[in-house]
């Protein structure tokens, strides 16, 4: 059953096309990619998703309800949790605090501080970043900047995760780790969607993978289906050496 | 080191045992004193108020504009309607919050510099029409009634009242939920938004309580001073003293706001004694040097000594 579905959704900025027709279906339970060039619209989606912007034209259903006026603020209340390409951690706030905002905000009916700041060093745990939770986030690393992306998108406990290119960045080691720590995610029952540049992570995380380039949807399938599409070849022409 | 918790419970504690028993020592003793502690308070409520909405991200110039409409809100009701001075300082509270509400939702989508100078344009707007309007006096102001006929240790004692609920207004902000929506909300709206921060609600609701604060301060201040004019409750002063004294202070604090109004007012006065004229350049000397040298005001001064970095 899908969890997420777009419907020929479009954005344009002024006179760019962002996003064009773009149709999409994710299944509970898959870990889903979408990839393509930079500029392809990848984020642009999400935000269309996470109902950062509203589009031009179609429609987002999430568990079948049509969420297309949602606010981003209901959004998160029905389970879509997102993390952001460039890493916006709150100042002002420790790293507890920040996975906070999610526990404290993040659902339809509210906790208690005490109840949210129990659930969010059990999230601090899981990510990997519990040593981590009294610092102020001013001064972290970027491998840790991207584990407090994932804790306070986790923090609101959403049904659909989306990461954006939060393999980007990482030495290698980091980025298997984060490979599992999505494996991880999903096996906790949460249906992932991730934008990523590194193709070897997008291979091996992802049941499904779909292309984006120019806004449009090119292609879609398994890695494997996706990699030898003459489409997808040619839109990452000069790029090749990073689909392997 | 000294032991931060009983900093933390000391302090206050004398800070408002000493407030308290001023006014019977200054009545007879220093009647002028009583004059400049009334101004303190009603200076540390606006700036107290100004620093609750700030917390929002929400950098505001309109402090003037609640200010001032409370003055003339309340003193119009008295006047005009007959309405009791304590009521009517009250009514000036809820004046300014309903302006706020209005204010709040037109510049919602305004973030940073583009919302101060909105709130600007709105305040310098206020002063201008009420700088025409015959009915409240225009430019010439209005002879305004006085709270408690007069008696100025009761007058005291309703802003230091004032004061003390806007001090636990804002302690309870800071203890709960809406400072995490708050803070959140400054760093980066979207990203609040996406974890679920209803950020509209938390912006409006932070600017309406503090329109309410800042509304009752420039009431209160009419009936105490018994006089009120556009270019002096509208000026552009009052907004921005709203916000030098946290900057100065310590923003995002309780203490800080406070703390940073009573040191400049009473700098203020030091320095007008003992310099006289052009004791301003100097005031605007120091100023300068805090703003431009410690960053986190007096508190962050402070924290430093106690080894605490974050003061609340």
């Amino acid at each position: 059953m899908s969890l997420l579905e777009l419907q020929g959704v479009s954005k344009a900025f002024g006179g760019l096309v962002a996003v064009a027709e773009v149709t999409l279906s994710v299944d509970a339970g898959q870990i889903f990619a979408m990839i393509g060039p930079n500029g392809a619209g990848k984020s642009t989606t999400f935000n269309l998703i996470s109902g950062l912007i509203a589009p031009d034209g179609g429609r987002v259903f999430f568990d079948g309800v049509d969420v297309t006026p949602a606010p981003p603020a209901a959004r998160a209340h029905l389970g879509i949790g997102r993390t952001f390409q460039v890493m916006q951690p709150f100042h002002d706030m420790t790293v507890l605090e920040n996975v906070m905002v999610g526990e404290l905000f993040g659902h339809a009916v509210p906790k208690s501080l005490a109840e949210a700041r129990r659930d969010a060093e059990a999230i601090c745990e899981f990510v990997g970043i519990s040593h981590l939770m009294p610092r102020d986030v001013t001064g972290l690393g970027v491998a840790d900047l991207k584990r407090l992306e994932i804790a306070r998108a986790l923090a609101t406990h959403p049904r659909l995760l989306l990461l954006d290119e939060v393999m980007a960045g990482l030495r290698p080691t980091e980025a298997q780790q984060a490979v599992a720590n999505i494996k991880r995610v999903r096996d906790g029952g949460v249906t992932v969607l991730l934008i990523d540049h590194v193709m070897s992570s997008v291979r091996d995380v992802a049941d499904r993978v779909a292309v984006l380039n120019f806004g449009r949807k090119i292609a879609e399938g398994t890695f494997a289906e996706v990699a030898r599409d003459p489409d997808v070849i040619e839109a990452y022409l000069g790029e090749e050496e990073s689909v392997h | 080191m000294i032991p931060r918790r009983a900093v933390s419970a000391v302090l206050p504690a004398v800070l408002l045992a000493a407030a308290v028993a001023f006014p019977f020592w200054a009545d007879r003793a220093q009647p002028y004193y009583l004059q400049i502690a009334i101004n303190i308070a009603i200076f540390a409520v606006l700036a107290l108020s100004w620093d609750l909405l700030a917390r929002t991200g929400q950098l505001s110039l309109a402090h003037a504009a609640f200010y001032g409409l409370g003055a003339y809100a309340s003193a119009m009701l008295t006047l005009r309607a007959r309405v009791p001075v304590p009521v009517a300082i009250l009514a000036g509270g809820v004046f300014a919050v309903a302006l706020a509400a209005g204010l709040g939702v037109l510049t919602l989508r305004l973030r940073g510099i583009y919302f101060a100078i909105a709130t600007l344009a709105f305040s310098e707007t206020l002063r201008v029409i009420t700088n025409q309007l015959r009915f409240t006096g225009a430019a010439t102001g209005l002879v305004v009634p006085p709270l408690l006929g007069g008696a100025r240790v009761a007058q005291y004692l309703v802003i230091l009242a004032v004061l003390l609920l806007m001090v636990l207004v804002s302690w309870l902000v800071n203890r709960s939920r809406w400072h995490f929506a708050f803070t959140a909300i400054r760093a980066n709206e979207e990203v609040a938004a996406s974890m679920g921060v209803d950020v509209v609600r938390y912006k409006v609701l932070a600017f309406m309580i503090s329109a309410f604060f800042a509304g009752v301060a420039g009431a209160y201040y009419g009936h105490v001073f018994l006089f009120i004019s556009p270019i002096e409750v509208y000026s552009l002063a009052v907004s921005v003293g709203a916000l030098v004294a946290p900057i100065f202070g310590g923003l995002y604090t309780t203490l800080g706001p406070v703390i940073g109004a009573i040191v400049l007012r009473a700098g203020e006065e030091v320095l007008r004694s003992t310099i006289g004229g052009g004791y301003l350049i100097i005031y605007g000397l120091i100023l300068a040097a805090v703003i431009l040298y410690m960053p986190r005001g007096l508190l962050g001064i402070w924290a430093a000594i106690v080894g605490r970095r974050r003061p609340s």
